[in-house]
């Protein structure tokens, strides 16, 4: 298991940095105003004594964001992503001008997700043929199990990655992938029309599909001998059946495989069915 | 009698090198705000072109003007690299207090500078670059009002205060 560990320690105020400081299982870090921070490992929570505040939630926003919120411009969708790939999602209160969120004027809580990277689990999905979507319950391994996925088809093919939010593949989780084009920071859409325009790729991979622009981009991505990889936010195939904004690319058949993520991170391979 | 003439050309020495400082620490200073212009300048069309984070951008900075305002920069962007100090503020006063040698009217104009930096998005922050900018500006323009003359009298005062000083002596 692979963590950029200490871009992880760099975000955190000093005093935090030296209790969260070799915790290696740690999964995420949950700060609340006033309140002990709450360490959450794969089996319990843990809670410091000392309270967080103020001062250490802006000291975590202002170094996840290099002290530069015009290059964080997700901070109006509610996270930051900080070196090392870590996901840090922000709660307070909002400002809102003319109806749509710009900022925020406080930030009273930051659940930091610690960006893991798993070396080898992705090598029998990347045996796949064909394309593969990642399905399962935030916290699941998706990201996890995308980028070994990735990294593994690299070594044989071009593999262009659509991220926008800079976690599936952080420079630190770089390396080790041979044909790999990271294209970050830009919408999914686009993403997806400038790599598979430019970069001639054999696979695409995108990370979290959400959207219905980003629906649309697969499916016009989709049967031009490009091998698309994503992961969806859906607990089961039913769920993904459920959710009107997939209903376009499980109407189209446009996966030829689909892996169910568990919470405990096992999964297994289904087939979408109309 | 010698020791006499000696002290006298020391006191009228001494007394001409205050008065030449003085002159040297307001080009000095004009100078310093120059560079600081021209750094926010930098800085802005940075910014709007691509978005730069602040580490990154006072280096870049600090490069392209260069002198003690550039090693200020640089230090600034050390601190920020560094992540231990809460804001930029914090960082512009550590980074001041380890340069030093900065002139105080761009040494205010940099802590003014700090605390702007950081807290805005885009638009805003463009705003407090060009507010410090044009406070610059206004201190340049102050400094300027009849300089030629305010400099001669500078060292000119020097020297006559030194030969006030030896007649009063002798």
């Amino acid at each position: 298991m692979k963590c950029a560990w200490k871009e992880l320690l760099s975000i955190l105020p000093p005093w935090l940095a030296a209790e969260v400081e070799r915790r290696d299982m740690l999964q995420e870090l949950r700060l609340r105003l006033d309140s002990p921070p709450e360490l959450v490992f794969p089996e319990e929570s843990q809670w410091l004594r000392r309270a967080v505040s103020r001062a250490d939630l802006l000291f975590c926003v202002n170094t996840a964001s290099r002290y530069s919120p015009w290059a964080s411009q997700t901070m109006a969708s509610g996270y930051l992503t900080a070196p090392g790939g870590h996901r840090i999602g922000l709660c307070g209160e909002t400002v809102v001008n003319r109806g749509v969120m710009t900022g925020f004027r406080e930030i009273t809580s930051l659940c930091i997700r610690v960006a893991r990277d798993f070396p080898g689990i992705g090598e029998n999905a990347a045996g796949l043929s064909g394309s593969i979507l990642l399905i399962g319950p935030p916290g699941s391994g998706k990201t996890t199990l995308l980028r070994d996925i990735v990294r593994t088809i690299s070594q044989r093919e071009t593999v262009a990655v659509v991220d926008e939010r800079e976690e599936l593949f952080p420079v630190e989780f770089r390396q080790s992938a041979k044909r790999m084009d990271v294209l970050t920071g830009c919408a999914k859409a686009d993403g997806i029309e400038i790599a598979l325009r430019c970069m001639g790729p054999s696979s695409l991979a995108v990370d979290e599909i959400t959207a219905e622009a980003d629906c649309e981009a697969l499916l016009r991505a989709g049967w031009c001998g490009v091998r698309l990889l994503a992961t969806a936010h859906a607990a089961s195939l039913q769920d993904l059946y459920r959710r009107a904004v997939y209903r376009p690319l499980v109407k189209a058949q446009l996966f030829s495989h689909v892996l169910v993520l568990h919470r405990d991170k096992s999964w297994r391979e289904e087939r979408m069915e109309l | 009698m010698i020791e006499k003439w000696i002290g006298a050309a020391l006191v009228i020495g001494s007394c001409g090198v205050t008065g030449f400082s003085m002159v040297a620490a307001h080009k000095k200073e004009e100078n310093a705000l120059r560079q600081l212009i021209r750094a926010l300048d930098y800085m802005e069309c940075e910014l709007q072109y691509r978005l730069t984070p602040l580490p990154e951008l006072c280096r870049q900075a600090g490069g392209e003007v260069g002198g003690t305002l550039g090693q200020a920069l640089r230090l600034l962007s050390r601190e920020l690299e560094c992540q231990i100090l809460p804001d930029v503020e914090s960082c512009m006063n550590a980074a001041l207090s380890a340069c030093g040698d900065l002139p105080e009217r761009t040494g205010k104009a940099m802590r003014r500078l700090g605390a702007s930096l950081g807290r805005f998005d885009l638009e805003g922050q463009l705003k407090g670059l060009e507010s410090v900018r044009s406070d610059c500006r206004e201190e340049l323009k102050q400094l300027g009002l009849h300089r030629d003359e305010r400099l001669r009298s500078y060292q000119t005062l020097g020297l006559c205060a030194g030969a006030a000083l030896t007649i009063l002596f002798i």
